[in-house]
């Protein structure tokens, strides 16, 4: 029998075994789906704050609002609408039953009309991430309305109204896309990742150390076949099943962010169909990588429940440089590519956000993590060689 | 044809076989007896190719079990202890992906299979999935699995273990059949009926030794015994006697 028949007999027989075992098949697939549902999730919560916020008017409870009419009409010209107060305006933020509560102090119009400076507190709660949006509007329609009186002040001393103003300081934002969007992009990479570790390890172990305990192990050994070819034959139908974890995923992705960009949130993020395929390909080496690591471990424990705990374990380890990455993106250097897995976090970031990407680093990354799976493959297939294949340890 | 010459084998600090010899021609049926733990599954283990020996040769049909796999295995049937099947796969699916990884493929396959069901009485399980099949319908997939490729050699270990009555008689004529096709046949059991009624010749291991070794009417001889039970005691408690005082290494 020659060797690629073989290899292929095996792949395809796993892979018609496995196909049959729905559960697996279906808890396989659901969670590619579920990060990308999670995601969406987000995206468009988020994205539903800023468009709430942008149009449409802002309810602001005001304390003592009878004491300062200016105020209270300078906002209504800014779309806030000014409501009551309530009693605790600290006791009610702290709730969450307000995002923010303006307070005007009993002393306001005395110091007003003395010229003196007027406190103005805003009442907010930094831990809701929900209210940034709310309290960030209301603080700057706050100091333009304290420029504005200042501004009046000096016209009247004859003052040029520039004079106290000696800067103008502007923030030019230089990101190629909306920096949030970036954000949502940089959560990608680790879930990709995760999958790419998880999405054949059911299929790892009823392969190996699944047949050994099945007892069907020791009479497949026996047939003429090289133990190198039955491992890359399993190892074939595990990569095929990753693959098939990976696309679903991907897709999930894609549909995920053609549904949220075309709800008009105000946030943009649709990468096109082509950064996806890129991401796909980039990550086949990978996806080899992480098929070796599995059948390695799957050969060496000594029962599926060992196999079990330790494959639960593997993805939480090549996630976490990603998950650092989702909030501080490092500029991608050549050797960091040749790392795997963080080579591929780094530039399925930078495809996903739609930036350049060379060939050369594409090939340092691909040529790299290839090279170590062919390695694992390696030692795998010493591994399948050993008396102990048919005990396991 | 089958030549076992001086196998030596340890687990760790356990040895196994102790230099086990013997050999086993074609056209008989040769039974491996012996104790449990004696070393009979390691030997065959180390003839069908899934175990090495640290010392000593195995041969079928003169190539040589560890240097000469390939061709040793395609000219192998085995049964092994272990045999579990695919509960996913139907019993024609089981045997077909053994076939394939024989070689066969194509309508000369399925007509093998057709014929080796026929012979076994398997059409009823033939294309339902394995998962619940009884120990009687597992067996007769093993063996289907076995013998598609029609192997010259076949290694049965303990193929009646478990079995009722019917399935049983139904194995023992499989191997009669085979020997009068001229087949070598090996295999190891526990029931000494069995091996009387089937055996043209009887091994008997203990100690991962070979403590007897003859046809049955010789062994009877060289005992003084009448029934084959005793002369398997006689045989194994008589090594044991003249064994231990002289086996220093074992107390060290």
């Amino acid at each position: 029998m020659s060797g690629l028949r073989g290899i292929w007999f095996v792949c395809l027989k796993e892979s018609m075994d496995n196909l049959r075992d729905r559960r697996s098949l279906f808890l396989a697939l659901v969670y590619p789906v579920l990060g990308a549902l999670l995601l969406g999730l987000l995206v468009s919560f988020v994205g539903g704050m800023f468009r709430g916020q942008d149009v449409g008017r802002l309810h602001l409870p005001v304390l003592n609002a009878h004491l300062a009419p200016e105020l209270v009409g300078y906002l209504g010209d800014n779309e806030v609408e000014v409501v009551p107060a309530p009693a605790d305006p600290r006791r009610a933020v702290r709730r969450g039953r307000a995002d923010a509560v303006l307070v005007v102090p009993p002393s306001y119009r005395e110091d007003l009309a003395a010229q003196r400076t007027a406190r103005l507190d805003v009442v907010v709660n930094a831990t809701r991430l929900s209210t940034v949006i709310t309290v960030a509007r209301v603080v700057e329609l706050l100091r333009a309305y304290d420029r504005q009186v200042a501004d009046a002040r000096l016209r009247d001393y004859g003052v040029p109204e520039q004079a106290a103003a000696p800067f103008k300081i502007q923030s030019v934002n230089v990101g190629r896309s909306r920096n949030l969007a970036g954000f949502f992009l940089n959560m990608l990479p680790p879930f990709i990742i995760f999958t790419i570790f998880v999405g054949g390890v059911y299929m790892a172990i009823d392969t190996t150390s699944g047949e050994r305990e099945r007892g069907s192990l020791e009479p497949l050994l026996t047939n003429p076949i090289g133990r190198w070819q039955l491992m890359l034959g399993k190892a074939m139908a595990t990569m095929l099943f990753t693959m098939a974890a990976v696309l679903v995923q991907l897709l999930a992705f894609k549909l995920m962010f053609e549904l949220v960009s075309s709800r008009e949130t105000g946030l943009q993020i649709n990468p096109d169909w082509q950064a996806f395929l890129a991401v796909f390909a980039l990550c086949l080496p990978l996806m080899a990588f992480a098929v070796a690591l599995q059948v390695i471990v799957a050969t060496v424990s000594r029962s599926t429940k060992e196999t079990q705990t330790y494959l639960g374990l593997l993805p939480l380890i090549p996630s976490l440089p990603g998950m650092i990455l989702v909030f501080v993106p490092l500029q991608a250097k050549l050797w960091m590519l040749s790392v795997p897995t963080f080579g591929q976090i780094l530039l399925i970031g930078q495809l996903m956000r739609q930036e350049p990407v060379a060939l050369s680093q594409v090939a340092v990354s691909a040529g790299a993590t290839g090279l170590a799976a062919a390695a694992l493959l390696y030692v795998a297939a010493r591994l399948y060689e050993r008396d102990q294949l048919l005990f396991g340890g | 044809m089958i030549e076992v010459d001086d196998l030596h084998k340890s687990f760790k600090a356990f040895k196994a076989l102790d230099g086990v010899s013997f050999s086993a021609r074609d056209g008989e049926v040769t039974g491996l007896i012996g104790p449990n733990g004696a070393g009979k599954t390691t030997t065959l283990r180390i003839l069908y190719t899934v175990l090495r020996a640290d010392r000593g040769r195995a041969r079928i049909d003169g190539f040589d079990c560890l240097t000469e796999r390939r061709q040793v295995q395609q000219r192998i049937g085995v049964l092994p202890d272990n045999r579990g099947l695919y509960p996913r796969l139907t019993a024609r699916e089981h045997v077909r992906y053994y076939g394939r990884l024989h070689g066969l493929g194509g309508r000369e396959l399925e007509a093998r299979i057709e014929t080796l069901f026929d012979r076994l009485g398997m059409a009823e399980i033939a294309d339902r999935r394995a998962k619940g099949f009884s120990k009687g319908q597992t067996l007769k997939v093993a063996l289907a699995r076995a013998l598609i490729h029609e192997p010259h050699n076949v290694m049965l270990d303990e193929p009646t273990n478990g079995l009722d009555i019917a399935s049983s008689r139904a194995v023992r004529a499989l191997i009669q059949e085979m020997r009068a096709a001229g087949r070598c046949v090996v295999f190891s059991s526990h029931i000494m009926q069995e091996v009387e009624a089937l055996c043209d010749r009887i091994v008997v291991i203990s100690h991962g030794r070979v403590v007897a070794d003859g046809t049955p009417e010789e062994l009877r001889r060289q005992t003084g015994q009448r029934d084959l039970e005793e002369v398997f005691l006689n045989a194994v408690e008589g090594h044991r006697n003249a064994a231990d005082p002289a086996r220093p290494e074992a107390a060290a």
